[in-house]
């Protein structure tokens, strides 16, 4: 049976406005991404490999063109049905980790959950599950800047988890992070993918990195060369 | 997502910046603490005044001819003069004298117990070779004593039949000369050796006895130079069920309109009763308070400028934050909701806070103002209502100071405060 697309994308378009000049900084992507599969997104910096992350995670809407998250259009969605699509199906890690620093590596996890609606004690017992997953279940009173590099990106790997989404957006997960750290944190991503099935894209300019993948798209000007 | 948990991520937001936002509190306490305080005070001064016009018994009418002597004894009250005479504007100032036909009319009418003939006047005492001019009533002997707004400190009441002694009211016998007036004292009035028989108590003043001669009714009129007329300068009246005085003051305005052969358009005649007074200063009393509260309210509002201010430092700080929690799923009433409940916790605490320095504040005013004199008499009444308001007030203007800063963060695009640095 044919994998069917979680992620498909016909020809968008992202034009930004600044000041009189306009950038196209997508221009007419079309990109299937079947579910669960582990795609790097590949391009130098300009690529429109932001733009494109942004767009899939709901973060932004296309100026033109069409987006379909599990068969439906995101496009045209409103920014609190946005937000409700994005905290149930889409898991975020940022390169900057992005934990919300007055709350411990539990609260930031279960932060997510908590948006659903989930009860606390719920939330509680399945966000010190994931921590748990993630190597991090004697942390998880620790603030984030009691936490090391890595250990900060394995919290926001958990927290990308929490929700059970279908798919997980990386934006150059270990760009802050020395190579070896790198590299673990990649290996447990791959080792989330090869348990959980879960569809991950990776956005990043490093190869290396790439390599992880099992399909590597690369953009160049905002249109894909490679891998499409 | 759930309130308490909301709740609990404004709390974290206030925790965590401790300065500010004690100093954004402060602001909140001083403004609240100012209310309390403030009104306390007008409370404790309306309180004040009750008392002392509670000493007036509700019981009592005045009956004062023409409209410029609207408040009779209770001179230097002008609002309450202004108020009778501004439903009379066309009346002359100089009416005829009430008549004892007047008074035979109030005396008929049922429900009144006592009734009271008085004139007035200044005259010159002359009193161990100082002399001071002093206001005298020539008053009913039989009536008057139950028509006092106050009681005896010493000696008697003036009975019927007496000549040649006074009864003096407390400021006249502590005050008025340097060697104060005491029983069985002579003075000279008029040439006429007259003896101090009784000092009454001192009423507040608003009675006006305090500062006043009580004699009988003729030697007055022979004192006054209006002997042998039978006119008044007002005519009080005691009735016997103080909640029928509404009743009974429409009941004599009715009786003497017919017998003064006048109507209610060219009346010239006033009829005052301790009730209306009383509402006349309360009226007044509301104003200054409202007044006061207001300048007060003022110094919320700056607070509330401040609550605004740091709320939008706030967010500012906060807008990578608020794009993380949009990224993993915040809706923009969870952000909003969010900051609208930190800047109401400000205004609780700041309320809190600030009714507790109230408090104390008005505490400690009595004491510190009564010392500038004996003349000050400065008490504070501190409501729960006032409280519980306050403090209501305070959550409010926190919200509503944080408004439009939450907001604005609640419409912050993701995209952009993720991006923001």
């Amino acid at each position: 049976m044919a994998k069917h697309n979680i992620i498909k994308l016909e020809n968008v378009w992202k034009v930004y406005k600044m000041g009189e000049v306009e950038v196209q900084a997508l221009r007419g992507i079309n990109l299937s991404i079947p579910q669960g599969e582990f795609v790097a997104i590949t391009g130098s910096s300009g690529s429109g490999k932001s733009t494109m992350m942004n767009l899939v995670g709901c973060l932004d809407l296309p100026t033109k063109g069409t987006i379909y998250l599990d068969d439906k259009d995101i496009s045209k969605l409103n920014e609190s049905d946005l937000a409700q699509t994005r905290g149930k199906k889409i898991g975020f890690i940022f390169q900057q980790f992005h934990l919300i620093p007055t709350l411990s590596a539990l609260e930031n996890v279960m932060l997510p959950l908590e948006f659903q609606n989930m009860p606390s004690d719920v939330a509680r017992k399945r966000a010190s599950e994931i921590l748990d997953l993630v190597g991090l279940g004697d942390r998880v009173n620790h603030l984030p800047s009691q936490l090391s590099g890595g250990q900060q990106q394995r919290v926001a790997i958990a927290r990308s988890l929490a929700n059970n989404p279908d798919v997980i957006l990386a934006d150059e997960p270990t760009g802050n992070l020395d190579s070896k750290t790198g590299a673990d944190v990649m290996k447990l991503m791959q080792n989330l993918w090869d348990k959980e099935g879960k569809t991950i894209i990776v956005v990043t300019h490093d190869l290396k990195l790439a390599d992880y993948a099992k399909r590597i798209v690369e953009l160049k000007d905002g249109q894909v060369i490679k891998g499409g | 997502m759930r309130f308490k948990k909301l709740f609990k991520l404004a709390l974290n937001i206030l925790l965590n910046s401790k300065l500010r936002s004690w100093l954004t509190i402060i602001g909140i306490v001083i403004g609240v603490a100012a209310i309390v305080a403030i009104v306390s005070l007008g409370q404790g001064a309306t309180l004040n005044v009750q008392e002392r016009l509670g000493g007036l018994g509700a019981d009592l009418i005045t009956i004062t001819p023409g409209v410029e002597k609207a408040f009779g004894g209770f001179k230097g009250l002008g609002s309450g003069a202004m108020l009778a005479a501004s439903s009379n504007p066309s009346i002359s100032l100089k009416s005829k004298n009430l008549t004892d036909k007047d008074l035979q009319t109030v005396k008929s009418i049922e429900g009144i117990s006592y009734v009271n003939g008085v004139v007035s006047g200044r005259v010159e005492v002359f009193y161990l070779a100082e002399t001071s001019s002093i206001s005298i009533q020539g008053v009913d002997a039989y009536a008057w004593k139950y028509l006092v707004n106050t009681e005896l400190e010493a000696g008697r009441y003036l009975n019927p039949g007496d000549t040649n002694v006074i009864v003096v009211g407390s400021g006249v016998a502590k005050s008025t000369f340097k060697q104060p007036l005491a029983l069985n004292r002579p003075v000279t009035i008029d040439g006429r050796l007259f003896k101090v028989v009784g000092i009454l108590k001192e009423s507040g003043g608003i009675g006006g006895e305090d500062n006043r001669i009580f004699i009988q009714i003729d030697q007055a009129r022979y004192i006054l130079g209006s002997a042998g007329q039978k006119t008044f300068d007002s005519i009080s009246a005691k009735v016997s069920d103080p909640d029928s005085i509404d009743q009974i003051v429409s009941e004599i305005e009715s009786r003497l309109l017919i017998s003064r052969h006048v109507t209610s358009r060219n009346k010239d005649f006033t009829i005052i009763s301790s009730k209306s007074t009383q509402e006349v200063i309360d009226s007044v009393l509301d104003t200054i308070n409202i007044f006061l509260g207001a300048i007060a309210f003022v110094s919320l509002l700056v607070g509330a400028v401040g609550i605004a201010n740091t709320m939008f430092t706030s967010v500012l700080e906060k807008t990578k934050e608020i794009g993380i929690m949009k990224a993993i799923g915040a809706k923009n009433y969870d952000i909003m909701m969010i900051f609208l409940l930190n800047s109401a916790l400000v205004g609780f605490v700041g309320g809190i806070l600030g009714i507790g320095l109230g408090y104390v504040i008005s505490e400690m005013l009595p004491n510190l103002l009564n010392r500038l004199g004996p003349s000050v008499s400065v008490r504070t009444l501190i409501p729960t209502s006032l409280l519980v308001e306050t403090l209501f007030l305070a959550i409010i203007i926190g919200v509503i100071a944080g408004a439009i800063p939450a907001y604005r963060a609640s419409k912050l695009k993701p995209v952009d405060a993720l991006r923001y640095e």
